[in-house]
């Protein structure tokens, strides 16, 4: 026993150098996973607090009301302009139909929000905006700038939440070429923050430079026809069936202030279809 | 150390956690350097200060950083590195006698020319590990590098403006 306490005792630095590398790698291993406690990301209570006393500093007051009461002007617009289209298509087919019922539900909706945290540096990169729970703000949830999309919402603690940004390696978007079907993957390769790539493009798909990329909608996080991107060029791709686009992001993420999280009253309705996909695959 | 001297590691702990969650953390300069200020504190303690001490103080400065910054693990793995190859680097640059075994790492201390390479060395070694660690990747080893030589020879310039603040100025007649 004397001997252990002694041998402890002797090499107890190593042991605490040990337990603190061990412990780093726990930890640098588990923060992989999506699906991450609050507390061990930006939108906890303390983080959150002290970026958003930092924002009040920062802020121009008045600026940032008058840039606030425009932004939610703009996302009502928004979302009648969305709810208009939906319904003028809804009514053309209903036409077709000889249908009087030309009422339909309004499906999206939005919710501003001031960015208090926001990187742009690493590999991966997240936001932190001061809405959470408490304003209905679930994960999966996208959320856009006045210009184009910023990413979709990963945590969402009970007044703040965390959004994993377009900026991050690992998060990819379905988008389209604007007024084509031609369908593809946004992703990210890290570097340049203005610049993403749009993969798995049919080799059959007609493009021009400057051509805009919107979202494809097949996500309840995104109704289609949001901006994202102008085609740049063509880069080389190592499969021949598909090719990759360089686009440029319509979106500065250098500078993100205020945006909004779009809310789908489907969601939960195309979310359970999807667990029946996979219950009857089973 | 005496409670005074606790206190202003403590407090300097502090300024330079917040000046690079709030500050630091959004500086990229040509998308490539960004300055490391926190690691000052690891980089100034004593020698003589217990290893384990080292390793805890090490480890806590990168927790509390990678809780601001989304990057869990990262900068607590690096630090407690940096910490355990702090008097290696040191000792390189230094003789090894009684007189430096309880020196505190600062310019009038060490001397102007070994104090940059011991700083150069460290910060050299903390942006490679941390930007490794992140990356993850041997595909990015370009990006890891070119990363970790802007963000070096950034945060080198402005720990030693920050060490030039502590340098007393010469009495003028």
């Amino acid at each position: 026993m004397r001997n252990l306490l002694n041998f402890i005792i002797k090499y107890g630095t190593w042991f605490v150098f040990t337990f603190y590398v061990l412990l780093s790698c726990v930890l640098l291993v588990s923060s992989n996973a999506y699906q991450q406690s609050v507390y061990l990301t930006s939108a906890n209570v303390v983080s959150s607090s002290v970026y958003g006393a930092a924002t009040n500093v920062t802020g121009y007051f008045d600026l940032r009301s008058i840039n606030e009461s425009l932004q939610k002007r703009n996302a009502s617009l928004e979302s009648e302009v969305l709810n208009l289209k939906s319904q003028l298509a809804q009514c053309m087919v209903m036409l077709d139909n000889n249908s009087a019922d030309l009422r339909r539900e309004k499906r999206f909706d939005f919710v501003s929000a001031s960015v208090i945290n926001n990187s742009i540096r690493h590999p991966r990169n997240y936001l932190t905006i001061d809405r959470g729970r408490k304003d209905g703000i679930e994960p999966g949830m996208g959320v856009v700038d006045q210009n184009g999309i910023v990413g979709i919402v990963n945590v969402a603690g009970d007044n703040t939440a965390r959004v994993i940004s377009l900026l991050n390696e690992t998060q990819h978007f379905s988008v389209k070429l604007k007024g084509t079907l031609f369908i593809g993957s946004l992703a990210w390769r890290g570097g340049d923050p203005t610049i993403a790539y749009m993969e798995e493009v049919p080799r059959h798909a007609q493009y021009h430079a400057g051509d805009t990329v919107v979202t494809s909608g097949y996500s309840t996080a995104f109704p289609e026809g949001m901006q994202v991107g102008v085609v740049l060029n063509r880069v080389k791709s190592t499969d021949d069936n598909f090719f990759i686009l360089k686009i440029r992001l319509l979106s500065n993420f250098k500078g993100l202030s205020t945006v909004r999280i779009i809310k789908d009253i489907y969601r939960q309705e195309v979310d359970s279809l999807k667990t029946f996909d996979n219950i009857t695959e089973k | 150390m005496t409670g005074k001297e606790v206190f202003n590691y403590i407090a300097l702990s502090i300024v330079l956690l917040l000046a690079q969650v709030l500050i630091c953390n959004h500086i990229v300069l040509f998308n490539l350097a960004m300055p490391i200020v926190f690691i000052y504190v690891i980089i100034r303690l004593p020698v003589n200060l217990g290893m384990s001490m080292l390793y805890t103080v090490a480890f806590t400065s990168g927790v509390l950083v990678d809780l601001f910054s989304d990057t869990m693990g990262v900068n607590a793995l690096a630090c407690t590195l940096l910490g355990a190859l702090k008097r290696p680097v040191l000792f390189a640059y230094v003789p090894r006698d009684d007189k430096t075994k309880t020196m505190t790492p600062t310019i009038s201390q060490l001397g102007l020319a070994p104090y940059c390479k011991y700083l150069l060395t460290m910060v050299t070694v903390y942006c490679l590990m941390v930007f490794s660690i992140e990356f993850f990747n041997f595909a990015d080893i370009k990006d890891v590098l070119l990363m970790s030589a802007g963000s070096s020879a950034f945060s080198f310039l402005i720990l030693l403006s920050i060490d030039s603040l502590s340098i007393p100025a010469k009495k003028t007649m």
